[in-house]
């Protein structure tokens, strides 16, 4: 179904860099970004150095949006250049998928914290609409004209793959000429202490991804879009596609100890919605971020899934960029794209000792012969998520 | 051929009744359950009012009953959809999905954060706050409890939240990524929508009066609904009840403004022409609307600009009615709850009031079915839903007959 979906536009905005081919250089030289993070020095996180929005976007209201949404319009507004894209002269023709589980949280526990203490005339009535989950998507789809749909997705890991799939199906079956599907991420501080309360965050020094010694997650800001459009519809205007969007497919888990099947359902029934065997994926992008349970659910699906196959080489670029949550599935997919473009797919930073055997870990750059990647992605709810990309489109269209 | 999607369970829990039954007879008769708050209070905002669901207690999720009660208004739809349809026994649970949309969702999570903040600080994040704040938690534990395995969103496009989760439903549904979907949208009453909408001038005075002439804003309620979609032939085999079909969908965004809706109503007009041009449905075959009809002076007067526009002279004589004059606006959850009802107009024959229609606005000059239930033919309605930030969903609805 979502076969014919070309990917004309990318932005990517992350610790390492912020254009796609640069981020992929940092990636395949090993580079790692992660560091004490500044309000709880015993947990590792990735920031963004000196990020000031204005560079890249200039959009009225700017000042009140929280930083994940000044991330997503920054990501928007590159991946449109990068599409050539005029969004005003699509008219009703441009559509908004946002991957956002936490993008309005901090600007809601800061409205809502007013209330509490200095109550309703006290708190800055300018915050309330901005407080609302489907806020961060209204004010990228108002900032850039997005008349088609605006949706917010929220899936936690799974966000970012699942608003691809629903971008895709959207685009494809002529619900808007283009779309734009944004993923950002900046972790606020409570997010942060609940999470290391819960012990799912390891220090800085200490964060390893499908390593035997990974001892949890380093939460990692940034910010990922894509436009999406319909390869005839991108032909017509000359646009060259960056990549394409095969298939997709999700999955939950309703029991913890089902979800390596969940996550096996998930990327076999995309690569059969992609029409691509199992032994047609050059590269598989994991979504795994270091958190134990986690990484070994995702190490024994792949596992599984290419048992019967040649050694199907496996990223996880969290290792070097952190988990990014709502951002993570779609950078995980234009790093991939990236990665066949160069010919040459990026080590797991730090991983010397797996968990889990079986899936071909990559601990030194790889070269890659192929076009076709599948994406992993899970939450730690259930959801599981997998899309299949590639640099070249389906035979049959 | 295109795989078809019918409605085959419905659950609701509103202030106007926990069974679809009762809810439906509620809605005929044309009762109003917007009434003084009992369960959640402002010390700013005296007096206010709302419409309140008397959850009973197996209902309740038994950790902390006023802070997960979204949670618990969800899984109580869900499980009434459920079991009305009968699909779970002998099913291919991981071909079944799930589909839920919220306005805010799981805002009670940070006002207990707020409240216990107020003494100890950062000290109050507990080690489970991010687990519950996010929104997803809400589809993921409805699926989790009912052991299904397909794919499991969770949309927040505000008040279109609970319509637009009928329309992913539906998506999911004629792809073949499932065969089944649970669908539908909860929401509760919280802090900061009463905040909120009082500094924006938007919160009735009163009891909300959706197109009348004395209109002043919104009356909240909580409640939640949802609907199994279950595709045709597959409900067929296994001998379902088949209620009714969703026959599509319109989107639309009016990029207009942050709160306020397009005063011509152009994103919602775009939504209607769209679910009528991709459905195939001309516009005199519509003999009903379910109208989103909050009751501030803005919303029901684009909305009345966009039915003008696409239904011409008919608008003044096709039945439109907005049943938050009945339960309130129960914000994620209002496009299910009325998707609901556009289920049970098809199967019933009838359809549901305006109320509190003292004196509709003389500018609208439309059937806003005041005051009782009127039992009319319905084959086709329409359910409309316009969210914050200018999210427009139209769902097409058909009569099933053999």
């Amino acid at each position: 179904v979502t076969a014919g979906v070309a990917m004309t536009g990318v932005g990517v905005l992350t610790p390492l860099a912020d254009d796609l081919a640069a981020l992929g250089a940092a990636l395949r030289a090993g580079r790692r970004t992660i560091t004490p993070a500044a309000e709880l020095p015993d947990v590792g996180e990735a920031r963004i150095a000196d990020f000031e929005a204005t560079k890249y976007a200039n959009v009225r209201g700017m000042r009140l949006y929280n930083r994940t949404t000044r991330l997503g319009i920054c990501a928007a507004r590159l991946a449109l250049d990068d599409a050539g894209l005029d969004a005003a002269a699509l008219g009703e023709g441009l559509g908004l998928v946002l991957a956002s589980t936490y993008a309005h949280l901090d600007t809601l526990i800061e409205y809502d914290r007013g209330l509490a203490t200095v109550g309703i005339q006290q708190t800055n009535p300018a915050l309330m609409p901005l407080a609302i989950p489907s806020a961060p998507g209204a004010t990228i789809a108002l900032a850039f004209g997005a008349k088609a749909f605006s949706i917010t997705l929220a899936n936690d890991g799974a966000s970012g793959l699942d608003a691809l799939g629903l971008g895709a199906r959207l685009v494809g079956s002529g619900r808007a000429a283009a779309c734009l599907v944004v993923g950002a991420f900046s972790p606020c501080a409570e997010l942060t202490l609940s999470l290391a309360r819960a012990g799912q965050l390891a220090p800085a020094d200490a964060f390893r991804v499908f390593d035997a010694r990974h001892r949890g997650t380093a939460l990692g800001e940034a910010g990922a879009a894509v436009i999406l459009e319909r390869s005839d519809h991108a032909a017509a205007r000359g646009a060259v596609p960056k990549g394409f969007v095969r298939g997709h497919a999700s999955t939950f888990a309703a029991d913890p100890g089902h979800a390596e099947r969940a996550l096996h359902r998930a990327a076999t029934t995309a690569l059969a919605a992609a029409g691509v065997d199992r032994d047609g994926v050059a590269l598989v992008s994991a979504g795994a971020g270091g958190v134990p349970e986690r990484d070994r659910i995702e190490a024994r699906a792949l596992a599984a899934l290419f048992k019967e196959t040649a050694p199907v080489p496996v990223a996880a670029i969290k290792a070097s960029l952190g988990d990014s949550v709502d951002g993570a599935g779609l950078l995980q997919a234009l790093v991939a794209l990236e990665a066949l473009r160069a010919g040459t797919a990026p080590p797991i930073a730090g991983l010397e000792q797996p968990a889990v055997s079986g899936p071909a870990y990559l601990t030194t750059p790889t070269p890659l012969t192929g076009d076709v990647a599948l994406v992993t992605a899970t939450s730690p709810l259930g959801a599981c998520a997998a899309a299949v990309v590639s640099l070249t489109e389906a035979p049959n269209r | 051929v295109k795989r078809r999607v019918v409605v085959t369970g419905c659950g609701v829990v509103t202030a106007a009744g926990l069974a679809v039954d009762r809810f439906w007879q509620a809605l005929l008769d044309g009762d109003c359950f917007i009434r003084p708050l009992t369960g959640f209070a402002h010390p700013d905002l005296p007096g206010l009012l709302g419409a309140e669901v008397d959850l009973p207690p197996e209902d309740r999720l038994p950790e902390n009953a006023h802070r997960d009660r979204c949670g618990a208004l969800a899984l109580a739809a869900a499980r009434r959809a459920i079991a009305h349809a009968g699909i779970l026994e002998g099913a291919d649970r991981d071909r079944i999905g799930v589909t839920l949309g919220v306005t805010m969702g799981e805002e009670r999570q940070v006002g207990d954060l707020s409240e216990r903040g107020k003494t100890q600080g950062l000290a109050a994040v507990d080690a489970g706050f991010a687990a519950r704040a996010g929104n997803h938690r809400l589809s993921s534990s409805i699926a989790a409890t009912l052991g299904l395995g397909g794919p499991v969103l969770l949309n927040a496009t505000a008040c279109s939240s609970g319509n637009a989760a009928v329309a992913w439903g539906y998506e999911l549904v004629t792809s073949g990524a499932a065969d089944a979907v649970l669908a539908g949208g909860a929401d509760t009453l919280t802090r900061l929508i009463y905040c909120g909408f009082h500094r924006m001038s938007a919160l009735s005075k009163g009891i909300c009066r959706p197109f009348d002439a004395h209109r002043d804003g919104v009356s909240f309620g909580e409640g939640a609904g949802m609907l199994v979609l279950e595709e045709l032939e597959h409900a067929r085999r296994r001998g379902a009840i088949i209620l009714a079909e969703v026959a599509g969908y319109g989107l639309s965004n009016d990029v207009h403004h942050i709160t306020a809706p397009h005063p011509e109503g152009d994103g919602v007009r775009r939504a209607i022409l769209q679910a009528l041009a991709t459905t195939g449905t001309p516009p005199d075959a519509i003999d009903y609307v379910s109208a989103h009809g909050t009751g501030t002076p803005y919303n029901d007067l684009g909305e009345v600009r966009a039915l003008k526009a696409v239904f011409g002279a008919r608008a003044s004589t096709l039945p439109t009615s907005s049943i938050k004059s009945i339960i309130g606006h129960t914000n994620g959850a209002a496009g299910a709850i009325e998707a609901v009802a556009c289920t049970l107009a098809l199967v019933h024959q009838a359809v549901p009031p305006t109320v509190n229609l003292a004196e509709p606005d003389p500018a609208f000059g439309m059937d806003f079915v005041p005051g009782k239930g009127r039992a009319m033919r319905v084959d086709t309605c329409l359910n409309l839903s316009a969210g914050f930030g200018g999210s427009n969903v139209c769902t097409v609805w058909r009569r099933m007959t053999s």
